[in-house]
């Protein structure tokens, strides 16, 4: 499975943020999207979720060798504030998600195993949502998104609001996932970027394109993303 | 001072400037003709800056006019005292409440945040200089209209011109008291919210101001002469500790702190936020043996109880307390019993409004959005035009059950009063009477949720983005309150009342249906 964006442009005015943006993203592979302050990697996730319309070009996916439009369930994306129901407690909402989902029956075993798997302790599993503090609301944002399963993840620099146990949990999370998604994450970190990330996309100028590692090493890969950052400032 | 002046001026000016043309941008149609980098146009920027001062220049004189004319001009003229006495000893009581309540330098404000905070501009010279325009503002602002006003009440024009003088030198001993009392800066009072004693000293002045002259007895104008001179004098010494105190830097610090004043509408839209949060109760025996979507709205009922149901109850109790004392009165005084009767054959275009009030839809929708929708519409599965329109189905439920409790008891209890207070000739007035109740409960729930689900106004960060939406809620209320002391034959008015709740239902519905599934989601 592929995910397919072909030439999507999106203006604010007269402003262009993306100027015919295409690239194909593929199933299996963790993908870094870098990008400097105001690039548009919020606003190209927002134009692959349809949060917002887009100007020109498509967003499709490839399946069995067939294009489709996505469609609602093909994508689960994080926001970098995470959002989630305040009135419900912990428990409520994954019985609701999973209620919603199908996919299981909503008993407390398999809520439990999904506390368990994000490490949520027991104690703050029926406090209200209101109360949990920002990493433990990204902890479920990020979960229901595991729980609902599309196959492509956008995460919106995700661990930043994580502490280093919590950021390392999640890491491994998405590791074990990878196989069967397209993960495009997108974030200011460079090392993260570099630990987790298969392939690293940037983009710039409102055109997206991947940098090749071939055999660089470490330093030497991310004097080349700088540069490749950098280089429209100076053309 | 001067240069401080000219620079704090410019700094306003050129903020102020800036809001004119975001509100211009604001505008529906004008909007599309303004290009975003109209903030650099030379020449917008003249025509905001014209305005702006000009609002200025009005600010002075417009909310002091109506201020001399209603709360003193006009109501010293229906007072059995002499005119000149009751204006100079309503304008006297009137003038220490504001002395209290409009201080300039205990108030929180955006410019000050922006010059010395920011800016980091001297603070004592901003303050200063920024205070005496305050005051000079006054002194200029009042004097038209004490000396219009005054005279035609009889004032000797000496003491019309001397009435700003007390204006200023009541601010300013308040001023000296409240710096004096603030030490060097640590202990400061916000104008904005005011303590316990200075609400009670407003109510007390208030009484002061209106009462005596009421029955009788007002302060003459040789009592307010001295009292003038005396404050005058006061008021220098008080001028002289406001020039000579030193801590107004830190004065400013512990003023303009972000939970003192809402900085911009983001600020403002989270505190109103924080205050729906805080409305969440949770107990042990809210539970929900639904499933899904249904699950999910009856756990959001049941946790906006206190929000909700809870006061739509006292509102149900309400209603029936007023309608067993009416009945038993009406059955007791003939004379009432009259009246009643024929107040429920021509007076049902006030229950409109009554309706209106006790709607609880527009509160049980802002809740909605700041408790569940604003974060729920992130995900992409909660847009879904299927999902979108079973919770519409199931909340349009729940708010019309909530609106019904007081509905049914006023309706009920409209055709039971006609029935106690001697009947009518025509048997469609107790149907219509109940009919036309039931028809505007539903009707304001079904129109709150249309309007929300129509015009759904807010970002994610739950800054109002869409005038439509406050547009159309202040034009309902306009409405309603037109229709009150309207007197409309109940035949005629409960037939017609009716026959549009249930149109707008049926067409606010299909339109719901229709077209939430696109409108319904995060503003940009």
């Amino acid at each position: 499975m592929k995910l397919l964006i072909k030439d999507i442009k999106k203006n604010f005015e007269n402003k262009e943020v993306l100027r015919g943006a295409s690239f194909v993203f593929e199933k299996g592979k963790i993908y870094g999207l870098l990008g400097r302050n105001g690039a548009g990697k919020t606003t190209l996730f927002n134009c692959i979720n349809e949060d917002i319309k887009i100007d020109g070009g498509s967003v499709q996916i490839e399946e069995n060798g067939s294009l489709r439009a996505i469609g609602s369930n093909d994508i689960g994306y994080v926001l970098s504030t995470p959002v989630v129901p305040e009135f419900l407690t912990g428990r409520e909402f994954l019985k609701f998600f999973l209620d919603i989902n199908k996919k299981e029956q909503s008993n407390d075993q398999s809520i439990n195993y999904y506390f368990d798997l994000m490490k949520i302790a027991v104690e703050d599993r029926d406090k209200l949502l209101k109360d949990y503090s920002h990493g433990m609301k990204n902890k479920m944002q990020m979960l229901v998104n595991f729980i609902a399963n599309p196959s492509i993840l956008l995460l919106d620099e995700p661990l930043t609001s994580f502490d280093i146990v919590v950021a390392d949990e999640m890491k491994q999370l998405l590791r074990h996932i990878k196989n069967e998604h397209i993960i495009i994450f997108s974030t200011h970190i460079m090392e993260l970027a570099l630990d987790l990330c298969d392939e690293i996309v940037i983009l710039n100028q409102g055109i997206l394109s991947q940098i090749e590692k071939a055999d660089l090493d470490n330093e030497a890969f991310k004097d080349k993303i700088i540069a490749a950052l950098r280089g429209s400032e100076d053309a | 001072m001067l240069k401080t002046f000219v620079l704090s001026f410019r700094l306003k000016n050129t903020y102020k400037t800036n809001g004119i043309i975001y509100a211009l941008k604001a505008l529906p149609l004008i909007k599309k003709l303004l290009p975003e980098s109209l903030y650099a146009d030379a020449g917008l920027k003249q025509f905001a800056n014209i305005i702006s001062i000009l609002i200025e220049i009005c600010s002075a004189f417009i909310g002091k006019a109506l201020y001399v004319l209603l709360m003193v001009f006009s109501l010293c003229m229906v007072m059995p005292t002499a005119t000149a006495d009751s204006f100079v000893h309503i304008f006297f009581f009137l003038t220490i409440i504001g002395g209290f309540l409009n201080t300039n330098l205990f108030n929180p404000s955006k410019d000050k945040f922006y010059a010395i905070v920011l800016m980091r501009m001297d603070a004592r010279a901003y303050t200063l200089v920024n205070y005496l325009y305050f005051l000079l503002k006054m002194l200029i602002g009042f004097l038209p209209f004490t000396l219009i006003f005054g005279t035609k009440a009889g004032v000797s024009p000496l003491l019309c011109l001397s009435m700003p003088l007390l204006v200023c030198s009541v601010k300013l001993m308040v001023a000296a008291f409240s710096l004096h009392d603030a030490k060097e800066g640590e202990k400061v009072r916000n104008e904005n919210l005011p303590t316990a004693i200075v609400w009670s000293g407003t109510g007390i002045c208030l009484i002061l101001a209106y009462v005596p002259p009421a029955l009788g007895y007002a302060m003459n104008q040789q009592i307010f002469m001295a009292l003038t001179a005396l404050s005058i004098i006061a008021g220098l010494c008080a001028l002289l500790y406001v020039l000579k105190y030193r801590h107004y830097r830190r004065l400013c610090q512990t003023l303009l702190t972000p939970g003192n004043f809402a900085m911009n509408t983001q600020n403002a839209a989270k505190v109103t936020q924080a205050n729906y949060q805080k409305k969440i109760s949770m107990d042990a025996t809210q539970s929900s043996d639904k499933s899904g979507y249904k699950y999910f709205n009856e756990l959001f009922m049941k946790r906006h109880s206190k929000l909700l149901t809870r006061s739509a109850k006292r509102i149900t109790l309400i209603a029936l307390a007023v309608f067993v004392v009416t009945a038993v009165m009406s059955v007791a005084l003939p004379d009432i019993s009259r009246q009643i009767n024929n107040l429920m054959l021509t007076f049902l275009p006030y229950f409109l409004f009554i309706m209106y009030l006790i709607n609880r839809g527009n509160v049980i929708t802002q809740a909605m959005f700041m408790n569940c929708d604003h974060s729920m519409l992130a995900y992409r599965f909660y847009r879904k035009p299927e999902v979108i329109l079973s919770l519409f189905r199931e909340r349009l439920k729940y708010i019309i059950a909530i609106n019904l409790m007081p509905g049914a008891v006023i309706a009920l209890g409209l055709p039971a009063l006609l029935l106690l207070t001697g009947g009518t000739t025509e048997p469609l007035n107790y149907l219509l009477l109940f009919v036309s109740i039931i028809a505007m409960s539903i009707f304001f729930s079904v129109h709150s949720m249309v309007l929300y689900y129509l015009l759904q106004p807010y970002n994610i960060n739950v800054e109002t983005k869409s005038a439509a939406f406050s547009i159309a809620n202040w034009l309902t209320y306009i409405i309603c309150y037109i229709a009150i002391g309207k007197q409309v034959p109940t035949l005629i008015f409960g037939t017609a009342i009716s026959a549009f709740c249930i149109l707008y239902v049926v067409v606010g519905l299909i339109l719901a249906y229709r077209l939430a599934p696109k409108t319904f989601k995060l503003r940009p």
